[in-house]
């Protein structure tokens, strides 16, 4: 596919980075060049220095003939200009990130009016996922494929009983699910069913949704439905006045603290439900006067990474139940978890997530980056003249690295063994390592490339270590 | 330094290499040239086993990064010239391994300079290889494994970066991959025009080939001992070469611009317009000095001049006349020609047209600066304004070349030649320009020079073309510290 990328901040690196490779020629629009040096130095991209937004540039960069244009400048404003621009001038498919609560509401306008195909809003979707993650119990559900049919959950391997210390293959739980991908000390693992679990893993079960979610409340010792009742947001940004909005859709006490006193009244007038204290969320006493330790669970949202990780360490400190931290760099995400933080979330990582799942939309269903990029897990269509079809996958030859989690028959959900054979029109949910994407291509789509591709794979594959 | 996976591209790169040696096996056999093919299958063999050995190095990570890229590119260099070497000296066409050594990295560095006398007397096949070897350097070795291998990771515009001429490389697609393709197309449909133009005006096939992959990828070798002094007279060839070799010396990156029909952008392309400009003032100027006293006819002076403009211009170095017994003026002229080299992006060598645009520019702008010290004023080439880093590298770029051509003429003073042979033979080899003045002249050639200096000078020449920074790079001791 050609896609041009306008603006080349975190949102745009990130997407360039997820989408630049042999199935996509990008081309990336910035003014700063620094930004596109730092670009092109790493991936394999074309750099255009300009502004996006100017006719005369998309016009040059021959956007009639672009399969998708993007635009994720800081502006957005900017953003739907473009889009505008790009649609007009011809490009079958534009989408852009709008951020501004008060166009919250015109996303739809946005949407049937300037013909924008899709419009991501990074703070809307971290608060959505935020709000996911205290609405549900402690085994959070992260994401559902096959039309809900199929659903994967993180489990901590010892909330479930005899796991740690055993091989995979020996564990009778996991007789209608599969551990798709293990989480170890900032790795991330696809096992086999020789992998011995760990006291410290984090497993990621895949399967039939009813299986997984009655695994998990049958088994594991702390699967009772806990849901928050009381949380604390600090910091009053776009993402908190979303995520207040969606928890008080569902009934839960807010109470927001946040510096700014005209952004507190902003905040008081749009949100009635919530207790809006203006105040520094960095001083303790005022935290505790606000009944800190009694909380099920804080938010730090401020727009500083250290203050965020430390409000939510101390709010840990006080036996708050959940803590959740923002961070806005996504390679930091593993590290902060890792410090006994519940759940580190990433605006850039979450947003880039929900574009590259609109980009591939066609022949990948669904996909979503999970653990900092490092792996994914996606829902593909077996195309009739797949490799894989008609082979045990026992003998298919499915690299180290890959893993297929389910497949979806008919509306019948199967975990896939080594005596199992895929037909053409099954829906394949597979976790893959990120670098092991174009092997896990080879197995779903047919041979195109040329022998010199074939060769350079073929060697690089030979002499490589298997887990690194 | 991920030496398993660095290990690995070299592999990739000798394999390459040993496949490309299947051309002048065909040609030694089919002018039945024994002791050659023996020379060429041993250099396979050896190539072979030592690609298949390295391309199996087990590698840490598959991750490249920039330190790596150079590494890649300035290894890749040393190692494919000293392979090069190996079939000349095994099939004992070239018996001195330093000799045969110094021809091969005169041959991929495009630079076309000659340590042998007797030229003419090589098996053909070995007589091809030198000139095939021009060709593969001009675009540019890893740019062909960019472009047939496609995956070198995301360091493919490191690697890119680091060999092609010029101080912002041109990537006129999303992936590097299809860069390169685009690029050796261009270069081979070039060629293909080149050796049938060059058939065309009477030279045999062999030949033929060889004159024009000389000329486009701006070498220099030939097939004949006195470089092409001998065809001087055949009037179609010198118009067929000098026009290939000007041809040569313009970004490959604007005949894709041509092809995509984007005729206005390539003519208000001002680096093209200075190369065009230099090229045609330097052609009158020494037509005027050169009429009357050396060529009685205007046509003779007017074709002489522009061939041997063209040929020191774009650092080929054909000589169709022994330009040494030249009036001073026009030597001092190409002398300084051989400076300024061809644009970037092109199979040219020297310091390319466009930093001293640049460097022009920018003292333009410190004089304007005495008078309004307050102004600002921007380095604008193209009508893009050129970021100080750019300014930056190319203005230290030019201080470091001359004073390595300072400190390279005073190393070759040591042989005993006179100042300006001993500076013209830096120009020259620093440059890829193959030819010079005095003990270098176009009559001379290098042979006369000892084996220290053959590898000095081979030293210059794998610096000139990897344009200094990368390989000062690895030579530095901090490279190889983690």
């Amino acid at each position: 596919m050609d896609i041009l990328i306008v603006g080349m901040g975190k949102l745009g690196y990130k997407l360039a980075e997820t989408l630049a490779g042999p199935e996509h020629n990008v081309t990336v629009v910035d003014v700063d060049e620094q930004a596109l040096a730092r670009a092109v130095n790493r991936l394999d991209v074309l750099p255009v220095t300009g502004n996006g937004a100017q006719l005369q540039l998309l016009e040059s960069l021959g956007v009639k003939k672009k399969d998708l244009v993007v635009a994720v400048t800081s502006s957005d404003e900017t953003n739907v200009l473009i889009c505008l621009a790009a649609k007009k001038l011809g490009c079958p498919r534009v989408a852009a990130r709008v951020r501004n609560p008060e166009y919250a509401g015109q996303i739809e306008f946005f949407k049937e009016q300037l013909l924008l195909d899709f419009i991501t809003n990074p703070e809307l979707d971290t608060a959505n996922d935020v709000a996911r993650y205290l609405l549900r119990g402690y085994s959070s559900h992260l994401e559902s494929f096959a039309g809900g049919r199929v659903g994967l959950f993180e489990v901590p391997a010892q909330a479930l009983p005899g796991v740690v210390g055993r091989a995979l293959a020996e564990v009778q739980l996991f007789q209608d699910t599969l551990v798709g991908a293990i989480y170890r000390s900032g790795e991330v693992i696809i096992p086999s069913g020789a992998t011995v679990v760990e006291a410290e893993d984090v497993l990621h079960l895949i399967g039939r949704r009813e299986a997984v979610t009655a695994l998990i409340r049958e088994h594991s010792a702390l699967g009772q439905r806990h849901v928050a009742r009381k949380v604390m947001i600090l910091g009053g940004g776009k993402a908190a006045f979303y995520l207040a909005g969606r928890l008080l859709a569902n009934g839960l006490s807010v109470k927001i603290i946040e510096q700014d006193e005209e952004r507190c009244n902003y905040l008081a007038a749009q949100l009635p439900g919530a207790l809006v204290i203006c105040g520094d969320a960095t001083d303790l006493d005022l935290l505790q006067d606000e009944n800190l330790g009694e909380m099920d669970a804080i938010v730090s949202f401020t727009g500083h990474d250290e203050e965020n990780l430390m409000l939510a360490l101390l709010g840990k400190q006080h036996g708050v139940g959940k803590v959740v931290a923002k961070v806005s760099r996504s390679n930091f995400v593993p590290i902060i978890e890792e410090l006994g933080i519940d759940r580190a979330v990433n605006p850039v990582l979450i947003s880039a997530g929900e574009l590259v799942r609109f980009i591939q939309g066609g022949q990948i269903a669904s996909l979503s980056l999970i653990f900092g990029g490092q792996a994914e897990v996606m829902e593909l269509v077996v195309l009739p003249d797949a490799p894989i079809i008609g082979v045990k996958l026992a003998e298919a030859r499915i690299p180290p690295g890959v893993i297929l989690g389910s497949v979806v028959r008919r509306g019948q959900v199967f975990i896939p063994r080594g005596d199992f054979i895929i037909q053409a029109q099954d829906r394949v949910i597979a976790f893959c390592l990120h670098r092991q994407l174009p092997e896990l291509n080879k197995l779903f789509y047919p041979k195109r490339r040329g022998l010199g591709h074939e060769l350079w794979f073929g060697r690089k594959g030979s002499g490589q270590p298997s887990a690194d | 330094m991920n030496f398993g996976l660095v290990a690995r591209v070299l592999g990739n790169l000798l394999l390459i290499e040993g496949a490309v040696l299947t051309i002048p096996v065909g040609i030694s056999l089919y002018f039945g040239e024994r002791g050659a093919v023996i020379g060429f299958l041993l250099s396979m063999g050896v190539l072979g086993l030592t690609g298949l050995f390295l391309s199996n190095v087990p590698a840490k990570s598959p991750r490249l990064k920039a330190r790596e890229a150079i590494a890649i590119v300035t290894l890749g260099w040393v190692i494919v010239s000293f392979f090069a070497a190996l079939p000349m000296v095994l099939s004992g066409a070239v018996p001195s391994f330093v000799d045969a050594f110094f021809e091969a990295v005169s041959g991929l560095t495009t630079t076309g300079a000659t340590v042998l006398t007797q030229v003419e007397a090589l098996p053909k096949g070995v007589l091809f290889w030198r000139s095939l070897l021009h060709w593969l350097g001009g675009m540019g070795i890893l740019v062909l494994t960019l472009a047939i291998l496609p995956t070198l990771g995301v360091v493919g515009f490191q690697v890119f970066k680091a060999e092609s001429p010029g101080p912002t490389p041109d990537k006129f697609t999303p992936r590097i991959a299809a860069t390169s393709k685009i690029l050796y197309t261009i270069y081979t449909a070039l060629t293909a025009l080149m050796v049938v133009a060059v058939r065309a005006t009477g030279v045999p096939w062999l030949e033929s080939f060889i004159l024009a992959f000389g000329a486009v990828g701006t070498g220099g070798f030939t097939p004949f001992n006195d470089s092409i002094m001998g065809w001087s007279s055949n009037r179609p060839l010198m118009v067929v070469l000098a026009a290939s070799m000007l041809l040569a010396g313009v970004n490959f990156a604007l005949y894709y611009d041509l092809l995509k029909g984007r005729w206005k952008q390539v003519w208000s392309n001002s680096e093209l317009r200075l190369y065009l400009g230099i090229t045609l003032a330097a052609v009158l100027a020494i037509s005027l000095n050169l009429y009357g006293r050396v060529y009685g006819t205007i046509g003779e002076t007017v074709r002489q001049a522009w061939f041997q403009v063209s040929s020191v211009m774009t650092t080929t170095g054909y000589s169709s006349a022994d330009f040494d017994l030249w009036p001073s003026f026009s030597k001092g002229i190409l002398f300084a020609l051989m400076f300024i080299g061809g644009s970037a992006g092109s199979t040219s060598g020297s310091v390319k047209v466009v930093r001293l645009l640049v460097t022009a520019k920018v003292v333009k702008r410190e004089i304007a600066h005495v008078l309004h010290p307050q102004a600002a004023r921007p380095v604008i080439v193209n009508g893009r304004v050129m970021s100080s880093d750019v300014v930056h590298g190319v203005v230290s770029f030019l201080l470091l070349y001359i004073a390595v051509f300072a400190l390279g003429s005073l190393v070759i003073s040591l042989e005993g030649v006179d100042l300006i042979s001993a500076m013209s033979a830096t120009a020259a080899t620093l440059g890829n320009v193959g030819v010079g003045f005095g003990a270098v002249g176009p009559r001379a050639g290098f042979a006369g020079l000892s084996a220290a200096s053959k590898l000095f000078l081979s030293f210059l020449m794998l610096l000139g073309r990897l344009e200094l920074f990368p390989l000062l790079a690895v030579l530095s001791p901090n490279f190889w510290r983690e």
